[in-house]
């Protein structure tokens, strides 16, 4: 197995500036809570461990639980399916308005974050010699990454399917050999659904790509519920990254890559300090974020190197 | 199948475990006059000392042997085998190279692989994929150190006694990193080198400082020692279009460090923050399945009856040509 770790760096500002995230923010969580007017699905049970989950805190009224086991959060009360798909219809637009900030840094992110996930994926392909496969990718229509994944002529064929309809295995679907769920699991009202269901549609020996927000990464662990980032419907799953493992790895992939090459931790800790200073923060925390650049840097790359950061991402061959 | 292992000591240990996994393998016979039978849990697999080959009962031989009994065993289980793996160096010297060479010439349907488990390591199958196509372009130039420390008991390890070993430190280690030079590069000629025995005095090189150059002229140079007081081993593959550097490898003791791949891009000014500070991917891998690999490779070319994909004669001929050479022309100095 293998893990990744970069010295590429790029301001929180280029990508997903703090303080233009209010508006995302906000639709976000006044359409979730307008979805559940529509109804509530009780979860009580880890999709990881099938553990209960235990309370562990709330995002403006919206409760997560914990699963012990892996330290993963999970939404706990869901809409009706119907009424989530239509959310994640309705954020997915949102995302591509001029009141998103994924809208005004539209070039910025398509530079930052989609150009260097297809990288991973053309090297990954390259390294598991993988010639023009098929490609299903499980996302919101429409999709900011299919074009550059047309456009860069690694794959014979390209499908994107939402996580709903992608949770719905049928027979008469065309394998893949290639399957991307780039924070697919993190917005799933059902990741088990999802992830048994694209299993299916990949041919044995396939990859899977997985990129997520880990909740044992060092800006959640440190802001916990506080982070403003932390919104659903995107973030409805917050697994752990053992808690990711444990997940592939019960659906029978071998992990090949478990890397988390985030590049912001400390910089997203810090903009919510600056925010709001009086957040809780340990004096060792305040002393890294008062540090010289060398030394966050330094840190930075220790919590790359040693699955520590926020930001996973992971290759897994389909047994 | 049923398989004769020469040689029970730190080589024959690692084949040993891989083949008892291996579900072809049905039955391993240790043939090694140095091991006491009784004092291993072998389940009797151990051919008592003095006891006559049961070459009739096998299927392959592996040896690993120490160097001066390579090529003989080796010769003769090509003749009575056919299906023989043998560890690196294939013999002492280029006339022994040559008496394994003759052995495999007189039997025609012969399966041979010599035991060069650097090239599958995977920071070196991940470098193979990156270059050319892979993205980095042609290779301009290959440089790698490899060494180790030596040890309290150095002087009296086979390896550097030169009547049992043939040669000292680039016979050795110097000798993976002279395949994969060639693996990187084709085959290479010798253009200069220095070999000293400065430090351990055991009347071999414990330092190698080789310059080779490949069909194209491209420069490759090696350092392969034993007096790196940290072991190490390094690779650095300089690209059109970036570079490359492998370093570290999984031992038992973890002492040549985590094995990486660094991948930098070549940038100028206008793609980077910094002029000469390019951006870098540093890989880690955390398995080292080179030893799995190579001898499953070997097995599947016996079950198919064709040649194996790693470690053939010709490559095992074209770096014993390297270290005859460099024997060749240049002297130990003290």
């Amino acid at each position: 197995m293998r893990s990744v770790e970069t010295n590429s760096s790029f301001p929180l500002s280029a990508v997903k500036p703090l303080e233009e995230l209010a508006s995302y923010r906000e639709f976000c969580l006044s359409q979730t809570l307008k979805a559940l007017q529509q109804g509530r699905r009780k979860r009580q049970i880890s999709p990881v461990t099938h553990q209960p989950l235990e309370p562990c805190g709330e995002t403006a009224g919206l409760e997560y639980g914990r699963c012990s086991q892996t330290g993963s959060f999970f939404l706990m009360t869901l809409p009706p399916a119907s009424a989530w798909t239509q959310l994640l219809e309705e954020v997915n637009r949102f995302r591509h308005s001029p009141e998103a900030f994924h809208f005004t840094h539209a070039r910025s992110r398509s530079d930052r974050v989609y150009l260097p996930k297809l990288e991973w994926i053309q090297e990954t392909l390259r390294f598991q010699r993988l010639v023009s496969p098929a490609v299903l990718e499980v996302a919101p229509s429409p999709s900011d990454l299919m074009p550059l994944l047309k456009e860069s002529g690694l794959f014979s064929k390209g499908f994107t399917s939402s996580e709903q309809d992608a949770s719905k295995s049928s027979l008469d679907q065309e394998p893949v050999e290639v399957a991307l769920l780039l924070e697919a699991l993190d917005r799933s009202d059902d990741p088990e659904a999802l992830l048994e269901a694209v299993r299916k549609r990949m041919v044995t020996g396939g990859l899977l790509f997985v990129t997520a927000l880990v909740v044992s990464g060092f800006d959640m662990a440190v802001l916990g519920m506080n982070n403003l980032y932390w919104v659903p419907p995107d973030r409805a799953n917050g697994f752990s990254l053992k808690g990711l493992t444990q997940f592939l790895t019960r659906f029978g992939f071998n992990l090949l890559e478990v890397s988390t090459p985030g590049v912001l931790d400390l910089e997203i800790v810090q903009a919510h300090r600056q925010r709001d200073p009086s957040i809780p923060l340990s004096v060792f925390e305040r002393q890294l974020l008062e540090s010289d650049e060398q030394t966050r840097m330094g840190f930075q790359s220790f919590l790359q190197q040693q699955g520590l950061s926020s930001f996973a991402r992971l290759v897994a061959r389909k047994a | 199948m049923n398989i004769l292992l020469f040689g029970y000591g730190y080589m024959g240990k690692i084949r040993h475990a891989v083949l008892r996994r291996h579900p072809a393998v049905r039955r391993v016979t240790i043939v090694d006059p140095f091991i006491d039978p009784k004092m291993l849990d072998l389940d009797g697999a151990v051919l008592p000392p003095c006891a006559p080959v049961p070459w009739e009962e096998h299927d392959a031989a592996f040896i690993c042997t120490p160097n001066n009994v390579t090529a003989d065993l080796c010769a003769q289980s090509l003749r009575r085998l056919r299906r023989v793996f043998c560890e690196k160096p294939p013999g002492r010297n280029w006339e022994e190279f040559c008496q394994i060479d003759e052995a495999a010439r007189s039997v025609p349907d012969h399966v041979l692989a010599f035991g060069f488990n650097h090239r599958l390591h995977p920071s070196i199958q991940a470098a193979l994929a990156l270059l050319g196509e892979g993205g980095l372009g042609e290779v301009l130039y290959v440089k790698g150190t490899y060494g180790k420390s030596g040890g309290s008991q150095y002087r009296e390890s086979w390896r550097n006694n030169r009547e049992v070993s043939g040669g000292g430190i680039l016979l050795d280690q110097g000798i993976h990193m002279l395949d994969l030079f060639q693996l990187f590069l084709g085959p290479l000629t010798v253009v200069e080198a220095v070999l000293t025995d400065s430090f351990w005095k055991c009347g071999v090189e414990d330092n190698a400082f080789v310059l080779l150059k490949g069909g194209r002229g491209q420069p490759a140079f090696l350092h392969s020692s034993a007096t790196l007081w940290k072991h190490t081993f390094r690779i650095e593959i300089g690209c059109e279009n970036g570079y490359l550097k492998a370093s570290g490898f999984l031992s038992k003791t973890g002492s040549y460090g985590r094995e990486q791949l660094v991948i930098g891009k070549r940038q100028f000014e206008d793609e980077a923050f910094s002029l000469g500070n390019p951006r870098e991917e540093i890989i880690h891998f955390d398995r080292d399945e080179s030893w799995d690999k190579e001898v499953h490779e070997f097995l599947a070319a016996v079950q198919e009856g064709r040649p194996p994909h790693h470690g053939s004669l010709e490559e095992a001929r074209q770096v014993m040509k390297l270290v005859h050479d460099i024997y060749a022309m240049t002297p130990v100095t003290q």
